[in-house]
């Protein structure tokens, strides 16, 4: 399997005057194609900030980090604005739909944002609502779904720009139970079938459960790394 | 993305039904009123001076440099030979050649001091509309019946305590400046909208007078033309004012410059009318895409993360204004074409404010609105351009958005 995420001595420091803050603190490590997994630790320990550093959304201090080879750390903000558009698929905590958009339309614009033809995004959207178990609900605004048929809409979108790896924040935190086990099963089914790369940052025990793979973060650093 | 980016920047517009209802409502009202506006007082302003030419003015009138400055009655010049001169002049579409004197006019109970114009009717009714303001009732504008007729003013017979057929009595200075009485019939009572030419103006017929003046026969002291409209006056005149040197050629404007500071001020009010509006306009588009900006804080900072570049971001928020700004803007022009167009038949009688006072400054009291289609394209382009630089604030705020803080919020 190759290397899809690789970094190395990344840091993220947040200075103030009176002191500074090592947020990631020369984090190192290497996710595979394929992977689903895991990044857990306790509030403040820099999950969230090394995800944003890995999606491209926040620029690292110092050290490398690099996409199937490609040193993201060196881009422009413009040209990581393109990079993630064409490489990370992102589902976030709170679903962030278009509210004005349906669950067809939601799916399609990223694949409108890279410039691919209305018919190919209109049958890939149908095709990945389909797989999300919303074929039922295609022409539906967001406010009329569920929370957990909001999400599997966020991982359709997320899905639909053909990512090299998924990055999600939190997925099942506003989740019940159930949906979340839903939605959980649902990628799982999709990593194991497309070799989707999933990267997770999480406190839902049902993740760490699912997830084959579990780096734990304390205080910005990777204090375990363990595959199942 | 163009496909997509469209039908979002519209759906956006709908996500407030209300707060978008009520700024399309202010643009269609406000674009509504400047507009009308403009028509009412274009209309108003157009429609006093158009009487005023029509009536007696006219567009260009032609004297002796002297009768000018001091209106001698010798000051006059011949009718032929005008005639031949201005014949070249192909924007005239009527001429009147007038005796013009200053006298008396005195009734059995009053008297007061007027000018007497010395007309041919047929040219006269050919170039002006005066006739038309004499009521059936109040008599014709000098018939040939062999009597001598005067035609005198509403304001005139009142002061003059005279009605039609009343005797009157005309008293002049002739060319050698000797007294001159001449008596006279109340033919005629007319009505304009201009309350001092009508105290100060009577009619005769040219010929019923010439012989009492002592001037040698097809002598004149003015000479009235009428044109096409405002446009062909300019260039009547400037030929005029080529093929006439040593006479004294205006046009309107010059011969009662209120009339002409009418028009100029009619567009500088027109255009603060419209600078305020822009203005009221341009706040509440400011007001309002800042508030759709500022409450999708979360959504555009999510689009941002997930590839949406800054061009596109500004571009939906600025399709957005242009939507709403164009949408009341159609609104804004049809209620205004409707309006104007019916009042443009119709007329709006003013009566009920002042009664005729307003004739009485030489104001019509009925408005008929007018607007020129380059007017209207003018204000419908200033009031789109408005909500575009409008749009450039909240667009530029939506680019400044930090996508990590404002996905938290």
């Amino acid at each position: 399997m190759s290397a899809v995420i690789e970094t190395k001595d990344l840091y993220k420091i947040y200075k103030d005057q009176a002191s500074e803050v090592h947020a990631v603190d020369g984090v190192s490590l290497c996710i595979l194609q394929g992977e689903f997994t895991a990044i857990v630790g306790p509030s403040g320990s820099g999950k969230t900030t090394l995800l944003n550093l890995i999606g491209g959304l926040d620029t690292p201090t110092s050290g490398s980090l690099f996409i199937e080879g490609e040193d993201i750390s060196r881009l422009s903000p413009k040209e990581l604005i393109d990079f993630r558009l064409h490489n990370i698929g992102f589902i976030f905590q709170s679903y962030n739909l278009i509210p004005v958009l349906t669950a067809k339309e939601n799916v399609s614009f990223i694949m409108d944002m890279q410039g691919q033809k209305r018919k190919e995004a209109d049958r890939r959207s149908l095709e990945l609502l389909e797989a999300v178990g919303l074929g039922e609900r295609t022409d539906s605004r967001p406010a009329k779904l569920s929370g957990g048929q909001q999400q599997r809409v966020a991982v359709a979108r997320a899905l639909a720009s053909k990512p090299r790896f998924i990055l999600a924040d939190e997925p099942t935190a506003n989740l019940d139970s159930k949906s979340a086990e839903n939605l959980l099963d649902m990628m799982e089914k999709l990593n194991k079938q497309e070799q989707t790369t999933f990267l997770f940052s999480t406190h839902d025990p049902r993740i760490m459960a699912k997830a084959r793979r579990i780096i734990t973060l304390e205080d910005g650093r990777v204090v375990s790394d363990i595959v199942k | 993305m163009k496909t997509i980016l469209i039908p979002l920047a519209w759906k956006n517009l709908w996500r407030n039904k209300l707060r978008s209802g009520m700024i399309l409502g202010a643009i269609a009202i406000g674009l509504f009123a400047g507009t009308f506006m403009t028509a009412f007082m274009s209309g108003w302003i157009s429609r006093s001076v158009e009487s005023d030419i029509r009536n007696q003015l006219s567009y260009i009138q032609i004297h002796h440099p002297e009768f000018a400055a001091n209106s001698d009655i010798n000051a006059c010049f011949r009718q032929e030979e005008m005639m031949s001169r201005i014949a070249s002049v192909a924007e005239i579409t009527g001429a009147s050649y007038r005796l013009e004197l200053n006298g008396m006019l005195a009734s059995a109970a009053n008297a007061v001091g007027i000018s007497v114009k010395g007309v041919d009717v047929a040219d006269e009714k050919a170039s002006f509309q005066l006739y038309q303001t004499i009521p059936d009732s109040c008599g014709s504008f000098l018939p040939d019946d062999g009597r001598m007729q005067i035609v005198i003013s509403r304001k005139t017979a009142d002061k003059l305590k005279v009605r039609l057929r009343s005797k009157l009595v005309l008293t002049f200075q002739d060319s050698e400046g000797e007294i001159q009485s001449v008596a006279f019939r109340v033919g005629g009572i007319f009505k304009t909208t201009n309350t001092s030419f009508d105290e100060g103006s009577v009619f005769v017929r040219k010929s019923d007078i010439q012989a009492y003046t002592g001037l040698p026969e097809g002598a004149v002291h003015e000479l009235t033309l009428m044109t096409g409209g405002f446009e062909t006056c300019r260039s009547a005149l400037a030929q005029l004012q080529t093929l006439l040197p040593e006479m004294d050629v205006q046009s309107w404007d010059a011969l009662q410059p209120e009339l002409g500071l009418m028009f100029s001020w009619i567009d500088l009010m027109n255009g603060v009318i419209l600078a305020i509006f822009l203005a009221a306009l341009s706040f509440g588009i400011i007001n309002t895409m800042l508030m759709a900006v500022l409450e999708r804080t979360r959504e555009l900072g999510m689009l941002a993360c997930i590839g949406m570049s800054r061009r596109r971001i500004f571009r939906m928020i600025m399709l957005e204004t242009i939507f709403l700004t164009g949408l009341g803007s159609c609104f804004g022009i049809l209620l205004g074409m409707l309006v104007i167009g019916y009042s443009a038949k119709s007329g709006i009688d003013l009566t009920f404010l002042l009664e005729d006072q307003f004739e009485e400054f030489g104001f019509a009291s009925v408005v008929y609105p007018v607007m020129q289609l380059k007017t209207f394209l003018e204000i419908v382009a200033l009031v789109i351009l408005a909500g575009i630089l409008s749009a450039i604030y909240p667009a530029r705020k939506a680019l400044k958005l930090n996508p990590l803080e404002a996905i938290r919020k």
